[in-house]
C-alpha cells in the first residue's frame, strides 16, 4: 500500500523540494550588482529583511490583510456553507456549481473586473456621478479595502466548500434534539453546530490563510503601486531588482511565518475541538 | 528495419509533444523572438515577420512578456547550453546589463547586410538599435497654459497633486528628479531630497503607463516625464498633450535587439536583426508608435517627422544613460523609489 504514495511523493520531491533547496542555497549568497550574485554562506539577507523597518511593515500588512480576509471569508462563508450543506435535491448540485463559478475565472481577469467596477471611471463612480450624488470620483481603488474585497472574492469558494463538506457530516438530529430541549437557534449554532464544525473551520481557515498570505495579483492590481504585500515584494526583488539572494530570503521568511502560524492555529483549534 | 514516412512524422509529432524541441525544430526554420506584446509585438509581426521573414522561409515565434521577466529568464538560463530566445528585444540599459552578465553574443557585423546603415552614435558590439526616442516632459496645454521648460517645473506648488509618474519608469523618474536637483547622468543622489519634496506636493504614482494615460485623459494628471514616442501615441489617441525637451538634459532611450549566447538558431537570429534594420520596417514603427529610425536611410513622412523628431539643438544635447552607473546604482534607485518615495 505504501507504494501507492510513491508517484506523488516523487513528483513533489522533484518539483517542490528540489527547487526549494536550490532557492534556500541562493538565499545565503551575496548580491552583486555587476555579477548578480556571489557564492557565500551568510545570513545577511535574512538579517536585513528582519531589521529593515520597510520589510517589517510589508510583513505586518501581509499578516493583517491575510488575517482580516480569512475572518471575513469565514464570516461570509459559514452561513452559505450551512445553507448549502442542508440543501436537498437537484438544486444542491446547481448551488455547488454556482459557488464554484468564480474559480473558473483567473485571478488577473477577476482583478480586472474589480478595476472596471471600482476605478475612477468605473461603474460605481460613473453611476454616482451620473446621478449627481457625488461631485468627484470616490477613491475606491488602490487601498486596503479594495485588496481585501478582491482577495475575499477569490478565497470564498474554498472556504464555503471546505466548511460545507464538514457541516454535511453533522447529523441534523443533534440540532433538532437541542431545539427540542429548548435551545434557541443561536444557542444551537454556538453549542451544537459550531463545535462539531470546528475541524472544517480549521481546515478552511488554514487553506484560505495560506492563499491570502501569498496574494499577488489582487495586491498589485487593486492595491496599486504604494500598497505592498510580501509576494509582490519577493517578485520585485527577483525581477525588478535582480537581487535573487534577498528575494529568496524574503520568500523563505514568508514561507516560515505562514507555516508557523497555520500549524499553531490548527493546533489551537484542534485542542479546543477535543475538549 | 524499414522506417516509413508515416512513422517518421509520428515520431516528430511525439518529439514535439514530449518537449524535445531539438528534434521538432529541425523540421522548419524558426526564430524565437523575446519581445513585448501590444503594439510593439504586433508591429514586428506586421512589418518584419510576415513581409521580411516569411519569404525567407523562416517562421517567427514571439515569446511575449515585459522586459523584467524576460531578463530574469535570460539570467536563469545563462548557464544552460540551449536558451529560449534566438533574438532578445530590450531597452539599451537592460541590454547593457544583460551584456555585463555575459548572456549576449558579440555580433559579427559582417553577417548583417544593413550594419553600415546604423546611425553611428547608436552602434554597440552586442546589439543592434531598433528604434529610439527621448525623455520629455508631457503636459496638458489646457491646464498648463505656460509651457514648462524644465524638469524643475514639476516642483512648482501650483501643480500640487497634478504631477504623475508611471511606476515602471522609476529609473527615469528618478533621473528627472536628479536633474532638477542639480545631479547628472552619473549622479542620481540629489533625486532623493527632490523626490521627497515632490511626495509632500502629493505627486501620484500609477501602476503602468496605461493607467497614467487614463489619468492624463481624465485630467487628474497634468504633467509627467515620459518618452516622446508615448506622448505621440497618446496624442493620436485624443489625449490633450504637448511635449517639451527639458532644459536640464535630453535622455535617450534606444530599444535594441541582440542574440543570446545560447541561442539555438543564430543564423536565423542574424536574419531577424537584419530585417529589423530595413528602412520600410523602421518607418512603420515611426508612423504607428512615434519612435525614430536608427538607420540613416529610412525616410519619414514630413508630418510625422515634425511631431516626433528632435530639433538639431535637441539632438545635440541627446545623451545615452550612464550604463555603468545605472548597473551599480540600480538596486539603490529601486529601493529608494519603493521604500522612501512610495513607502
Amino acid at each position: 500500500m505504501a507504494a501507492l504514495v510513491l508517484p506523488a511523493s516523487l513528483l513533489v520531491l522533484l518539483l517542490l523540494v528540489a527547487p526549494m533547496l536550490l532557492l534556500f542555497r541562493i538565499s545565503l549568497n551575496e548580491f552583486s550588482p555587476t555579477q548578480m550574485m556571489v557564492e557565500a554562506t551568510s545570513a545577511a539577507n535574512y538579517l536585513r529583511a528582519v531589521q529593515d523597518p520597510y520589510y517589517r511593515q510589508v510583513l505586518l500588512t501581509t499578516l493583517a490583510v491575510a488575517t482580516g480576509s480569512t475572518l471575513l471569508a469565514l464570516g461570509l462563508g459559514f452561513p452559505t456553507a450551512y445553507w448549502l450543506a442542508r440543501m436537498q435535491g437537484r438544486w444542491k448540485s446547481l448551488a455547488t456549481i454556482t459557488v464554484l463559478f468564480p474559480l473558473l475565472v483567473g485571478n488577473v481577469v477577476r482583478a480586472a473586473g474589480w478595476l472596471a467596477l471600482l476605478g475612477n471611471g468605473g461603474a460605481i463612480n460613473a453611476t454616482l456621478l451620473g446621478l449627481g450624488l457625488i461631485a468627484a470620483p470616490l477613491p475606491l481603488l488602490y487601498n486596503t479595502g479594495a485588496v481585501v474585497a478582491g482577495i475575499v472574492a477569490v478565497v470564498l469558494p474554498y472556504m464555503v466548500l471546505t466548511l460545507s463538506a464538514v457541516i454535511e457530516g453533522i447529523p441534523r438530529q443533534t440540532e433538532e434534539a437541542a431545539a427540542n430541549l429548548g435551545a434557541r437557534p443561536m444557542t444551537v449554532f454556538r453549542r451544537v453546530v459550531l463545535p462539531q464544525a470546528l475541524p472544517g473551520v480549521a481546515a478552511g481557515s488554514v487553506l484560505v490563510f495560506v492563499l491570502c498570505m501569498n496574494t499577488y495579483a489582487s495586491a498589485v492590481l487593486l492595491g496599486g503601486p504604494q500598497f505592498k504585500m510580501m509576494a509582490p515584494a519577493v517578485y520585485d526583488q527577483f525581477v525588478r531588482g535582480n537581487n535573487w539572494p534577498f528575494g529568496a530570503a524574503l520568500a523563505f521568511i514568508l514561507l516560515g511565518i505562514t507555516l508557523v502560524l497555520t500549524v499553531a492555529g490548527s493546533a489551537a483549534l484542534g485542542r479546543r475541538y477535543r475538549c | 528495419m524499414i522506417i516509413s514516412r508515416r512513422a517518421t512524422l509520428a515520431g516528430a509529432a511525439f518529439a514535439a509533444a514530449a518537449g524535445l524541441p531539438g528534434i521538432a525544430r529541425a523540421q522548419a526554420k524558426q526564430v524565437v523572438v523575446g519581445t513585448w506584446g501590444g503594439d510593439y509585438g504586433e508591429l514586428l509581426r506586421q512589418n518584419i515577420d510576415a513581409p521580411l521573414m516569411a519569404p525567407q522561409g523562416i517562421e517567427v515565434l514571439q515569446d511575449v512578456a515585459n522586459a523584467d521577466p524576460r531578463k530574469t529568464k535570460m539570467l536563469a538560463e545563462r548557464q544552460a547550453r540551449r536558451g529560449t530566445f534566438d533574438v532578445s528585444c530590450l531597452s539599451d540599459t537592460d541590454m547593457h546589463m544583460m551584456a555585463q552578465q555575459n548572456t549576449l553574443e558579440t555580433l559579427d557585423m559582417g553577417r548583417l547586410s544593413r550594419a553600415g546603415s546604423i546611425v553611428p552614435g547608436l552602434r554597440k558590439p552586442y546589439a543592434v538599435p531598433h528604434i529610439y526616442s527621448a525623455l520629455v516632459l508631457l503636459y496638458n496645454p489646457d491646464k498648463v497654459p505656460v509651457p514648462p521648460t524644465s524638469f524643475a517645473d514639476m516642483w512648482d506648488p501650483k501643480y500640487r497633486g497634478r504631477v504623475g509618474f508611471s511606476d515602471i519608469l522609476y529609473s527615469t523618474n528618478t533621473f528627472a528628479a536628479a536633474m532638477a536637483g542639480g545631479g547628472g547622468f552619473g549622479d542620481y543622489k540629489p533625486a532623493e531630497a527632490k523626490l521627497m519634496e515632490l511626495r509632500s506636493l502629493d505627486a501620484k504614482v500609477y501602476p503602468s503607463n496605461e493607467a497614467l494615460a487614463a489619468a492624463l485623459k481624465g485630467e487628474e494628471v497634468w504633467i509627467t516625464p515620459m518618452w516622446l514616442a508615448r506622448g505621440y501615441m497618446w496624442q493620436k489617441a485624443g489625449i490633450p498633450l504637448r511635449h517639451v525637451v527639458p532644459s536640464e538634459g535630453a535622455y535617450a532611450i534606444v530599444f535594441e535587439a541582440a542574440i543570446p549566447r545560447n541561442s539555438r538558431n543564430k543564423d536565423n537570429g542574424y536574419a531577424y536583426l537584419d530585417a529589423m534594420l530595413k528602412p520600410e520596417a523602421q518607418t512603420a514603427f515611426a508612423d504607428r508608435m512615434g519612435y525614430l529610425p536608427t538607420v540613416t536611410d529610412a525616410s519619414l513622412p514630413p508630418e510625422i517627422a515634425r511631431q516626433i523628431s528632435l530639433s538639431e539643438a535637441e539632438q545635440a544635447r541627446l545623451r545615452s544613460p550612464d550604463y555603468d552607473y545605472l548597473l551599480r546604482a540600480h538596486t539603490d534607485i529601486l529601493d529608494f523609489w519603493n521604500k522612501q518615495f512610495k513607502g
